[in-house]
């Protein structure tokens, strides 16, 4: 008898555990977002990392001053507003009232000041000092107000502030006391929690966060599964709830998968080829326009992208402002192309493709262009080598040919400058017209938005018909979620935010 | 007694000398590869004033014997220097894939002896039957076939087709040990079939061995029960090469299988070598390198001891 008590006393028990387990789990819960990063975070100093995978999640710990919308121009984030002085060489910038950092001290403008001399400082090691290269100071007058003074207008300045989480605004302790990499401190929708090799990274809500009522969950967990079949697996599986990328190749397949949210939009990356314009023949513009026009722009997009991307032939997509309808190559013009070659004295060329499996497309994309220009008596030699090797090669001028993207760019100056001006910190191939030179000073300086975009097309037109890059695509951007997933979206810029995702049952 | 511990001192010595030649190996060979840290680290980023900066700061600038030496100097007081990309110790890194990589070795390594032993016992001993050539074909299969496309092959029917295991992930053992073994069981499988497959042969070829020797035919003659046979006089005699390859299976899952830990996403030492390759992340590679070289040599140590253990003959002199 006395057992049977007990056994009914345990079971009802049981049952009230299980309602109140359920009623507390319910309430006002978002629950807790995995998401599965293929690569793995290296360091997680915003100012300091330059891996894609580290601003994944930096991207929901740190704010910027300002940030990209939705639509890539920029809005206000722990600014609530600037103006901008006559002159155009004095910016000031109101800070929004109440913000704290998550280890609960308030904003100042002092941390913005602060942050800015950190990355401009040479001895940081900052990739992104080139960002401040016309700031001249940057000073906070009282505690919301920040000014940066220029040394020549700077229209694309809040591009270069607040573009992506590179420019976050930090506070001074975490880096006076060594804790930066391993436990960032920002203003941002989530705190970091902890990060070890089985759990990945966790973050949790910061309920303090400056926009009120977000973030709707209660954390993100970042797991890091290097291989792109099983990641999918994992979302197909549920074992995650958001994958950052999906192989082309599965697209199809995941189309028609009911429990799979597929979500592609137009993106600001490019993929391009440059040929290296300190050997010959490739010095000869001919000879790269020929190539330029030999190939087959919308067969390459879709061998490597099965069809999740727009053949172009300039930087900038169509349908963003600072596109350029601009194509002065046909599709595969074999004779316009042999008379090129012909007009330059250039026969029997074999040029050697320096691509890399790291970038599995790249490697699809050189055998492609290889067929594609075998009719016109070019051979091309496949050399794909690891990334390490691969930049090793570019910066000793070691190629004829290397073959990359470029992703993330939201200012005309990001797609145009590093890479094709004179001075250009990212110019290998070695392109050097004065004209284009002058077109992209001028274009940094000019604050007419309309004036501006014709020194970008003109310079897009010299760089396009001189071949220095000969630029093959723009993909789209890809993600994937479970369809319990809420409120988030693809990105141009693909910056992850979870700010307003939900889970729901 | 006491030649067992002079031989156990002077191995260790040996051991000291080993991994002195190994990081050597390791320094020449990351930096005769092209590739240096911090491009890798830049990136598309490259800008030549930060890439000074940055090599100056990192004493990447410095000549490379200097380097090693001061490597070299930290080293041998038990710092193994902060990883250039991570700016994490080296030792903390190694350290926190250990459950990882211990884990995944010992299950492989269980399910490797618990299925090649007694089969390779059990194939020699009817050798010719209908077992001995299934296993046999088996075995076949088991060493040609790659583990990774084994292992995707698992992850495709195990886990999206039945759902019964999960894709890929490490849970430890502590948080929830029933989520340990569900995610335990494929990578363990894909990597404890190899070793079975390889030991199995080991196995089979030596008790075989053992069979058709002298003192084996004598003992029959004795008139000794099969048994008897087996357990006193075969199994004895081919303990020696069966602990060989057991010990040689281990060292090699203790350094970490690298395609399947990436396959299934497991955070083990491979993973981290693997990671510390492609970033030209020196301190990192030498401190995973140092760490399988010191594995490789314990257990070839006690592989050794073992000997002696099994076979009074064998003397440590």
């Amino acid at each position: 008898m006395r057992t049977k008590q007990l056994l009914r006393t345990l079971a009802v028990l049981g049952v009230l555990a299980v309602v109140l387990a359920a009623c507390t789990s319910d309430e006002g819960s978002g629950g807790t977002l995995v998401a599965a990063q293929g690569a793995e975070p290296d360091r997680l100093d915003p100012h300091l990392t330059s891996a894609f995978a580290s601003f994944q999640i930096l991207e929901n710990v740190y704010d910027t001053l300002v940030q990209p919308g939705d639509d890539l121009t920029m809005e206000p984030a722990l600014a609530e507003s600037w103006e901008v002085s006559d002159d155009q060489l004095t910016w000031t910038f109101t800070l929004r009232d109440g913000v704290t950092f998550h280890n609960g001290r308030a904003l100042v403008a002092d941390d913005v000041v602060y942050s800015y001399e950190r990355i401009m400082d040479p001895d940081t090691g900052a990739a992104n000092a080139f960002r401040f290269a016309s700031v001249e100071s940057v000073t906070a007058p009282d505690n919301s107000t920040v000014v940066i003074t220029l040394t020549r207008p700077t229209p694309n300045l809040l591009v270069n502030i607040g573009g992506f989480k590179g420019m976050a605004i930090i506070p001074q302790e975490i880096v006076d006391d060594g804790t930066i990499d391993t436990t960032p401190v920002g203003t941002g929708p989530f705190v970091f929690v902890s990060s070890s090799p089985d759990q990945g990274i966790e973050l949790e809500r910061n309920d303090d966060y400056w926009q009120d009522g977000l973030p709707l969950l209660d954390g993100v967990r970042f797991v890091q599964i290097p291989d792109a079949t099983v990641k999918l697996t994992n979302l197909r599986t549920g074992e995650v709830d958001w994958i950052d990328s999906v192989p082309p190749q599965d697209l199809e397949s995941l189309a028609d998968e009911e429990s799979v949210v597929l979500e592609r939009v137009p993106g600001g990356d490019y993929h391009y080829f440059a040929l290296n314009q300190a050997r010959e023949p490739f010095d000869n513009p001919d000879v790269r326009s020929a190539i330029a026009m030999a190939i087959d722009r919308p067969a390459i997009a879709e061998a490597a992208q099965f069809g999740a991307a727009t053949a172009n032939q300039t930087a900038i997509p169509e349908g963003n402002f600072w596109h350029h309808d601009f194509a002065p190559y046909g599709v595969a013009d074999i004779d316009g192309a042999r008379a090129l070659l012909d007009g330059a004295g250039v026969s029997d060329l074999t040029i050697e493709f320096m691509v890399s499996s790291d970038f599995p497309e790249t490697v699809t994309q050189a055998q492609v262009i290889a067929s594609q220009l075998e009719p016109l008596g070019i051979s091309v030699e496949i050399s794909d080598v690891d990334f390490g090797t691969w930049l090793d090669r570019q910066g000793q001028g070691d190629f004829d040919a290397f073959m990359l993207s470029w992703i993330g760019n939201i200012d005309p100056d990001d797609f145009y400058y590093a890479q094709h001006h004179t001075e250009g910190g990212f110019n290998f191939q070695g392109y050097s017209n004065p004209d284009v030179d002058d077109l992209l000073d001028a274009a940094r300086v000019e604050t007419d938005d309309d004036a501006r975009k014709t020194l970008y097309d003109q310079a897009a037109e010299l760089i396009v018909g001189e071949a220095s890059y000969i630029y093959l695509y723009n993909p789209e951007n890809i993600g994937a979620w479970g369809d319990h997933v809420t409120g988030y979206g693809v990105r141009g810029d693909n910056a992850v935010r979870f700010v307003n995702t939900e889970l729901e049952e | 007694m006491a030649t067992v511990t002079g031989f156990i001192a002077r191995r260790i010595g040996q051991m000291i000398l080993a991994l002195f030649g190994v990081s050597v190996i390791v320094f020449a060979l990351i930096h005769f590869v092209p590739g240096d840290p911090v491009r890798i680290a830049l990136g598309t980023r490259f800008d030549p004033d930060v890439y000074d900066a940055l090599m100056k700061r990192s004493g990447l600038d410095r000549p490379l014997l200097e380097q090693f030496v001061a490597w070299l100097g930290s080293a041998v007081r038990g710092d193994l220097g902060v990883s250039f990309r991570s700016q994490q110790p080296v030792t903390g890194l190694v350290l926190e894939r250990l459950p990882a990589t211990l884990t995944l070795a010992g299950a492989a390594l269980f399910l490797a002896v618990g299925v090649g032993v007694p089969l390779g016992v059990i194939s020699a001993v009817r050798q010719g039957s209908k077992l001995d050539y299934v296993a046999t074909a088996a075995s076949q299969v088991g060493v040609s076939v790659p583990d990774f496309w084994a292992g995707i092959m698992y992850i495709l029917l195990f886990s999206l087709t039945l759902g019964w295991l999960p894709p890929s992930g490490y849970v430890s053992l502590f948080d929830d040990p029933a989520g340990w073994l569900s995610h335990l069981i494929l990578p363990a499988t894909a990597v404890g079939l190899v070793s079975a497959s390889i030991i199995y042969r080991f196995v089979r070829s030596a008790v075989l061995e053992a069979f058709n020797q002298d003192f084996t035919r004598t003992a029959r003659a004795k008139g000794l029960s099969s048994r008897r046979v087996l357990w006193d006089h075969v199994l004895p005699n081919a303990w020696i090469p069966i602990v060989t390859v057991i010990g040689l299976q281990l060292g090699f899952l203790l350094g970490g299988v690298v395609v399947v830990e990436i396959l299934f996403a497991w955070p083990g030492i491979g993973r981290l070598a693997f990671v510390a390759v492609g970033d030209r992340d020196f301190t990192l590679l030498q401190g995973t390198v140092l760490y399988i070289a010191f594995m490789f040599l314990i257990i070839n140590l006690l592989v050794d001891i073992i000997y002696g253990w099994l076979d009074p003959r064998i003397r440590y002199d």
